[in-house]
């Protein structure tokens, strides 16, 4: 399986300037053993004497921190983007990711649509479950926050609950 | 003269000399300041610490400064209280209040590691100082920058209290308020950072700056007669307070001022913003962030960078960790008040409600000395107790008015015939 691992700039030198490596892996732990053994180097800089993923170090599957996934047992598909995170440096900047659960009577209306024709907002489905009982989608959502509270709104009063998908901020 | 050996990194135990720099460039890990202890504990007795001027300047050799101080002279020595009032409230025998609801210049325990981080960007010669803020830490930044001479630019939640905003303002820096919550304020000052060279005194600054709040813990001490209570109730929202009274009580035990060290340390925390507090219940030995909700705007941090430091601490001196939620601060608030005469703002409210809980809980004993941290004053965030304190009574210039309308709701003390 590969995917792709964002490298961040202090360990580049290790992967041979490389901002992307390719790696291969069924679950982010097995990818970071494939990367251990590609690049030797990286090992004491994302391991302690333990083996274990050093604590200010974050990865990322897709934008969604491993911790809130199944750690290193987290299950990769093919295309998979991975990146490696110093907890204390800057960088990526946080989309807002919520998840939708729509009441049953809701499930037939474009609600996402609406979402994005009644306010300034750009809506990008990250992932969903829709049957005839029950329905949650996760979405990016892009735009103002002012624009972004009205739709919060918009959404409270019809019924849909909406919760933040907690991805790690990044300090 | 000065005792700094140099950084080290808190995880891998690198070391590096001084510099303005916070992350091992090695594994990613936050850096500490080392000292000579040996050399300190020739130098520095009790005796010596009596005699000089009462700020927390009075403990120099355990702070990070190459030199003296040169911003912020006056900051620290704050009162502490025995609160009797409170204690009776409470149930409980001993209780102590140190308050840094009136520490100077800026009303706030910030003043500790701003005068202490703003001395240190003179010393390596920056000329902008900058900061992430909450809002107290912004009044400080832009006051002690102001009295230092140094340019300043400050970055906030745009959402902050008027108190706080009008606070910084005042002081002619720079301020910007961003469209987002601290963590995301945070994250932008973190990549200017990268760009710019300023002072950032959370930031680039944070090995020497957090060493300021060393001092809350050694006033502390010294206000106790050389000792510590048993029990220290502290508010958390980045989580380096809690870690660095701590390590104040470990360094004056170390250097031999303190004898024994058996305190154990509790975390306040609001519940809407409880990253700490939840991952001590949990058990887990990681923060998981959070998206903070809460009127304590000055504990609102999602992603606490010393969380995990925090949790340490907590555990490792056998204490416990506690959240209270808005109704309970502005409560809180009022029972400090009407207590002990003191005015905190919405994060004393949380570390009194805290210490409230664990006692009502049976966690901290009602017996054995405890003592509550407040950080910050009260005139900073008057807006959540707008309503929650009643109104004035107005009435016209006329006694007929105050026996009317004030005298039969309070029937206090009885009208006595005017002689001649």
């Amino acid at each position: 399986m590969e995917v792709h691992v964002r490298i961040p700039t202090p360990l580049k030198k290790i992967t041979g300037e490389q901002d992307i490596v390719k790696a291969e892996g069924k679950t982010v732990g097995e990818v970071i053993r494939w990367l251990t053994t590609t690049y030797p180097g990286l090992r004491e800089r994302l391991q302690d004497e333990k083996g274990e993923l050093r604590r200010f170090i974050n990865i990322y599957v897709n934008d969604e921190d491993i911790r809130f996934i199944r750690n290193l047992e987290t299950p990769l598909k093919e295309g998979d983007r991975i990146s490696i995170i110093p907890a204390i440096a800057g960088g990526s900047s946080l989309r807002r990711k919520v998840t939708l659960y729509f009441p049953p009577e809701r499930i037939r209306e474009p609600v996402i649509y609406n979402i994005g024709h009644r306010f300034s907002l750009v809506t990008n489905i990250r992932s969903a479950n829709v049957s005839e009982k029950v329905g949650w989608v996760t979405l990016e959502i892009d735009g103002e926050e002012g624009e972004y509270r009205k739709a919060l709104n918009y959404l409270n009063e019809i019924g849909v609950k909406v919760e933040p998908v907690e991805k790690g901020v990044i300090e | 003269m000065n005792y700094i050996k140099g950084l080290k990194c808190k995880e891998c135990n690198r070391e590096f000399p001084i510099s303005p720099v916070h992350v091992c460039e090695f594994c990613f890990g936050p850096l500490e300041v080392v000292y000579e202890y040996g050399e300190i504990k020739k130098v520095l007795t009790r005796e010596k610490i009596k005699q000089r001027s009462k700020s927390m300047w009075r403990y120099q050799e355990l702070l990070p400064l190459g030199g003296d101080p040169t911003v912020g002279i006056n900051v620290g020595f704050t009162p502490l209280i025995k609160a009797e009032g409170l204690a009776k409230a409470l149930g409980v025998k001993e209780l102590y209040i140190k308050n840094d609801a009136v520490n100077c210049p800026t009303l706030s325990f910030k003043d500790r590691v701003v005068s202490v981080a703003v001395s240190k960007a003179k010393e390596f010669g920056f000329d902008v100082v900058a900061c992430a803020s909450t809002g107290n830490l912004a009044n400080s930044v832009a006051a002690l920058s102001a009295a230092g001479g140094l340019k300043s630019y400050i970055f906030i939640p745009y959402d902050l209290e008027q108190g706080k905003i009008l606070g910084t303002l005042i002081y002619g820096t720079n301020l910007i308020g961003i469209k987002g919550s601290y963590d995301e304020v945070n994250r932008l000052c973190s990549e200017i950072a990268e760009n710019y060279r300023w002072a950032f005194v959370n930031i680039n600054l944070r090995p020497f700056y957090s060493e300021g709040s060393k001092t809350f813990g050694f006033e502390i001490a010294e206000q106790l007669g050389w000792e510590v209570p048993r029990h220290v109730v502290v508010p958390m929202a980045g989580g380096s307070l809690i870690t660095k009274i701590w390590k104040g009580f470990k360094e004056f035990e170390e250097i031999g001022i303190l004898e024994k060290v058996d305190t154990k340390i509790y975390g306040a925390q609001a519940s809407g913003a409880n990253p700490i507090v939840s991952a001590f219940k949990k058990g887990m030995d990681w923060i998981k962030p959070q998206r903070p909700h809460t009127i304590a705007k000055s504990l609102a941090i999602g992603n606490p960078a010393d969380g995990y430091y925090a949790l340490k601490t907590i555990r490792g001196s056998g204490g416990w960790a506690e959240d209270v939620s808005d109704l309970e601060i502005v409560e809180s608030m009022k029972l400090l008040a009407n207590t002990e005469g003191i005015f905190t703002e919405t994060a004393g409210g949380v570390t009194v409600g805290a210490t409230k809980k664990l006692i009502e809980q049976g966690i901290i004993p009602r017996d054995e000395s405890i003592l509550i941290s407040i950080t910050g004053n009260g005139l900073k965030t008057q807006e959540v107790i707008q309503d929650r304190v009643g109104r004035p009574l107005i009435i016209e210039a006329k006694l007929s008015d105050f026996e009317e309308i004030v005298q039969p709701k309070h029937q206090e003390g009885r009208r006595v015939q005017a002689t001649l």
